[in-house]
């Protein structure tokens, strides 16, 4: 009996375990397919925005853009263009969105 | 005598002050193509990148190092900048002092800059970014 519960909670905890990683875990096929719907007309596909108004991504690092979208989600960040675009993303688009964009290859770089 | 204006002194001044509301009209017209040429979308601002070396001391702590991490008060990677749009950047620093950018050290620091000041960094930053592109 013994046995049987702790393999019992051992397949519960590696299933929460596994959902909890996959909540977080980014999808970058996701990310390019909502970049496609969402955000390509003012970025770039490949994050390099020809608009000088608007930033490039390109290579930026993923937590920042993250903490980006989430501030113009929460408001935290004005801007009411890219209000109305990341408050209709969900926590999980957001993390695909930031990894897609952080693999493009970048022209921004961390130089003095 | 109202309506016709039979008077020539009256004529005289209506017509000069016909004149000078065209000339003022004109110059309001002049003032406000210069003013929406220099802060119309997507114009470049015209920074001295030599001037914004002078002031990237205060920069290059945070966003000179790669990988560097903010502290305080959410912890996240500085972004990358050298290489950005310098528009961009310029409007990144006026919402930081403006209070629509709320980083903490940002807003102390970008308080400290004149329009100027952010055009120069703006146009440092670019130009280290084509310098150190493939």
């Amino acid at each position: 009996m013994k046995t049987r519960a702790g393999k019992l909670a051992c397949l519960l905890a590696c299933g929460v375990a596994a959902i909890a990683s996959s909540a977080l875990a980014a999808d970058i096929e996701a990310g390019k397919k909502k970049v496609t719907e969402v955000c390509q007309a003012c970025h770039g596909m490949d994050g390099n925005s020809q608009i000088p108004d608007n930033p490039k991504l390109a290579g930026q690092h993923t937590d920042y853009l993250a903490k980006a979208l989430r501030d113009y989600k929460s408001g935290a960040r004005k801007n009411p263009i890219m209000a109305g675009f990341a408050g209709t993303l969900t926590p999980q688009d957001i993390e695909n969105l930031a990894a897609y964009y952080n693999a493009q290859p970048a022209v921004l770089q961390s130089r003095m | 005598m109202r309506g016709g204006l039979p008077n020539p002194i009256t004529n005289e001044l209506m017509t000069r002050i016909e004149k000078t509301a065209a000339i003022a009209g004109a110059a309001i017209c002049a003032a406000a193509f210069l003013v929406s040429g220099a802060f119309a979308q997507g114009a470049a601002p015209a920074g001295n990148p030599e001037q914004g070396a002078q002031k990237v001391a205060m920069c290059q702590g945070c966003h000179g190092i790669p990988g560097w991490r903010t502290a305080y008060p959410e912890v996240y990677q500085v972004p990358k900048i050298a290489g950005q749009h310098p528009t961009y950047i310029v409007k990144a620093l006026q919402e930081y002092k403006n209070g629509d950018r709320l980083h903490p050290s940002m807003r102390a620091i970008a308080a400290s800059l004149s329009d100027a000041d952010m055009a120069n960094l703006a146009a440092y930053y670019a130009q280290v970014g084509l310098r150190v592109s493939p």
